[in-house]
């Protein structure tokens, strides 16, 4: 669906973006991670057509950003705003008509979009009058109106509550399940980690991180497992050390050991766990250590964050 | 991208509309000449009035005739006085006319009048010394005084002249010349060759024409130009403008907004036109002021490139502030300078093909208006290589402007939280 090729944006003799290379497959959740001043938006900008490469390509279903239809890309960007004294289905009528809708077709459309976000009875109220939570709803609406193949929303749940939280999630899960891709830029990596498919993570402009999220954890695991036991856990061959935490234990392997055989040591000493689990990092930690990483940094990653 | 018009007239429509929906906007359009009404009505009714009043109230006037010329001066003076000849009132060019009696009276010494004056047994004192032949020197005294007119002047000069002929010729000759010219026409040559009969109210217009078109003229580009100022800075302080910017590309939004705007602001000049022809139709009706159709299309020419000019360089000023105060503060100097030539109005209609007026008419932050009020000053003759000089250099700076403002206007539109430095500015254009 979305092909990014060598891509590179220079301000002030600066790399904004350096040589960002990403695939995106249609029907995906795709993360865009990176710290602040990572050069995220900058590759979003030039996604959306707002700003050009410098070098490199990008291609969204085989076109060209500028030679793809307003309709088919949506975008709620971080810096996002609405018209205050328009009433609320006005603004989605308007923007359906940017994206190429005919004018009674995109307030019938605007009509359903308001319901949907549950804002029926604010529908010829004026933006102003509406609440922050709700504002972004709109704001969510004028990104989804027309029906987008590939939907980039630049940190969606900011401010949200959970119940709102809850609906964006649930319209992101129909439109994937529509056929549309979906890029999603935030700083909430327990959000990533829901709902994602794939990451890609840049840090200074360059990638730093790209492949499935399930993979990325796999990666960055560490090499010890949790298990939930009513017995205490006895010294096993291929165990390091044994750490009592949040009631159960965590336990450290040597280098060679798998967690298979450790598993089959306890069952052999009679230790049956309630629960056993690889312990990985969160993917927030990743986060940390891949940028003090990037950085030169020593990364105290902490000892144990659970597994998820 | 290629520019599609579509999507700008999309957001000229929403522009125009929102615009002219606005309450400040139906506030402007029915205050602003309300408001103009209100000023003429005082100032031209409380002149009219004041003069009136003067006259009405100038019973009496006492003399101190220290000369002797006067012994058979007329005991009575009759003052005719014509609604000031006022070119607003009514259709017809007959004016109203009402006489005011003053009864003189003679005193012995300057004491004994300047007593009667403070009891107020005459409402003015003159008093005529004895080498008043040789050095015509009077002295005037009143118990209150009037600021603003000085219609008691006409009654007291006339009374001096009939009283100095009084017994040397007839009545007659002696009432005519204290009034030498009461009924004058003047005849002028026109454009045609023949000689057309000047009319107050022909006068009026001859100045309120070129004043009227220059200003309706300047009025166009400078709200239009300062909508677009506020538009855009407001969209970027809303921080709509990434969102938009992923539906049309910046030269559409820009299009779409000069043209919504621009035609918001030409609403609101049409508007306060068409009340004011109303209220000047009678003159209008009654004089037929003539517009050349070659004048109409210049108008349109100048508004054009005018509006282009001054309404892409507010785009970018209103791109480039970080709020709408700050735009404005910026724009300033811009609508000064197109207002420039009305300050400078009186020296352009004195000389319109003067040194000031050609080179005002050139330049193009001031070109619009000043060429404009020379057109349409009385008697002028604009060389026609000067209005095409003047519109040409308008249009390619216009041209030259859109350009360099529409690739800050690019840029600036997505910079939020500070205001670029000027080498940066210039990057950018050059870029």
């Amino acid at each position: 669906m979305l092909e990014i090729r060598e891509v590179s944006k220079t301000y002030d003799g600066r790399a904004v973006v350096d040589r960002v290379t990403a695939d995106v497959a249609a029907g995906e959740i795709f993360a865009m991670l990176g710290p602040n001043g990572a050069g995220k938006t900058t590759l979003i900008r030039m996604i959306t057509d707002i700003l050009r490469p410098d070098s490199g390509t990008i291609r969204i279903g085989g076109l060209a950003p500028g030679d793809v239809g307003p309709a088919e890309i949506g975008y709620l960007p971080e810096e996002r705003g609405l018209y205050k004294r328009s009433k609320v289905s006005e603004v989605l009528a308007y923007w359906g008509q940017l994206k190429g809708i005919e004018a009674r077709e995109a307030k019938v459309r605007a009509m359903k979009l308001i319901e949907r976000i549950e804002l029926a009875e604010w529908a010829d109220k004026p933006v102003q009058a509406l609440s922050k939570g709700m504002q972004q709803k709109v704001q969510l609406a004028t990104a989804l109106i027309g029906d987008p193949k590939l939907l980039i929303l630049d940190e969606p749940f900011t401010g949200l509550d959970p119940v709102n939280t809850q609906m964006f999630e649930q319209i992101l899960f129909e439109r994937r399940a529509a056929g549309t891709t979906v890029i999603l830029s935030t700083h909430q990596m327990n959000k990533v980690e829901e709902l994602c498919d794939r990451a890609l993570m840049i840090h200074r402009g360059r990638v730093v991180l790209y492949g499935s999220v399930r993979d990325l954890r796999r990666r960055f695991a560490e090499h010890a497992i949790l298990i939930h036991a009513d017995a205490p856990v006895p010294a096993v061959p291929g165990v390091r050390s044994v750490l009592a935490q949040d009631g159960g234990y965590k336990l450290s392997l040597e280098q060679g050991a798998t967690p298979h055989e450790v598993l089959r040591e306890l069952l052999n000493r009679g230790v049956a766990p309630d629960s056993f689990q690889l312990a990985s990092l969160p993917l927030e930690d990743i986060f940390i250590k891949v940028v003090r990483d990037d950085l030169g940094e020593d990364t105290p990653v902490p000892e144990m964050a659970g597994s998820r | 991208m290629k520019l599609r018009i579509k999507q700008a007239l999309i957001i000229a429509r929403r522009e125009f509309l929102t615009t002219v929906r606005r309450r400040a906007f139906l506030l402007t359009a029915i205050g602003m000449p309300a408001y103009f009404a209100f000023v003429m009505t005082m100032a031209v009714g409380g002149s009219r009035n004041e003069g009136r009043d003067v006259l009405r109230s100038f019973s009496s006037l006492g003399v101190v005739d220290s000369s002797g010329h006067f012994a058979a001066a007329p005991a009575e003076i009759v003052t005719d006085f014509r609604s000031a000849d006022n070119p607003f009132a009514g259709g017809s060019s007959e004016s109203e006319s009402q006489s005011f009696h003053t009864s003189v009276r003679h005193y012995a010494s300057q004491e004994e009048a300047e007593r009667a004056l403070r009891a107020g047994e005459v409402s003015q004192v003159l008093v005529i010394p004895a080498d008043y032949l040789e050095r015509g020197a009077v002295r005037r005294y009143s118990s209150n005084f009037s600021l603003f007119s000085s219609a008691d002047r006409r009654p007291v000069s006339s009374w001096l002249v009939r009283g100095m002929l009084a017994g040397r010729t007839d009545s007659i000759i002696a009432r005519r010349a204290s009034l030498p010219m009461a009924e004058m026409q003047y005849y002028a040559l026109n454009k045609d060759g023949r000689f057309e009969l000047k009319d107050d109210r022909r006068e009026v217009l001859d100045l309120l024409v070129p004043m009227l078109f220059a200003m309706t003229l300047g009025l166009c580009i400078v709200v239009g130009g300062q909508y677009l100022l506020q538009g855009v800075a407001e969209e970027k302080e809303s921080r709509i403008l990434e969102s938009l910017l992923c539906l049309v590309s910046p030269d559409e939004l820009l299009l779409g907004k000069m043209l919504g705007l621009g035609g918001a602001g030409l609403t609101l000049v049409a508007i306060w036109l068409s009340v004011g022809a109303f209220g000047l139709g009678t003159v209008a009706l009654a004089v037929r002021p003539e517009i050349p159709i070659g004048l109409v299309l210049i108008v349109i020419a100048y508004f054009l490139c005018g509006y282009t000019f001054y309404g892409s360089l507010m785009t970018g000023i209103g791109s480039l502030a970080g709020s709408a105060r700050e735009a404005q503060q910026f724009s300033i100097a811009f609508t000064f300078a197109n207002f420039l030539p009305f300050i400078m109005m009186t020296m352009i209609l004195a000389k319109p093909n003067g040194t000031l007026a050609t080179v005002l008419s050139l330049l193009p932050p001031t070109a619009s208006t000043a060429m404009l009020l020379r057109l349409t000053a009385p008697g002028s003759d604009v060389p026609g290589w000067q209005v095409a000089l003047s519109l040409a250099l308008l249009l390619v700076t216009a041209w030259f402007t859109l350009r360099l403002m529409s690739k800050i206007f690019r840029v600036g539109l997505l910079l939020y939280g500070k205001s670029p430095t000027f080498p940066e500015i210039l990057r950018w254009m050059r870029a």
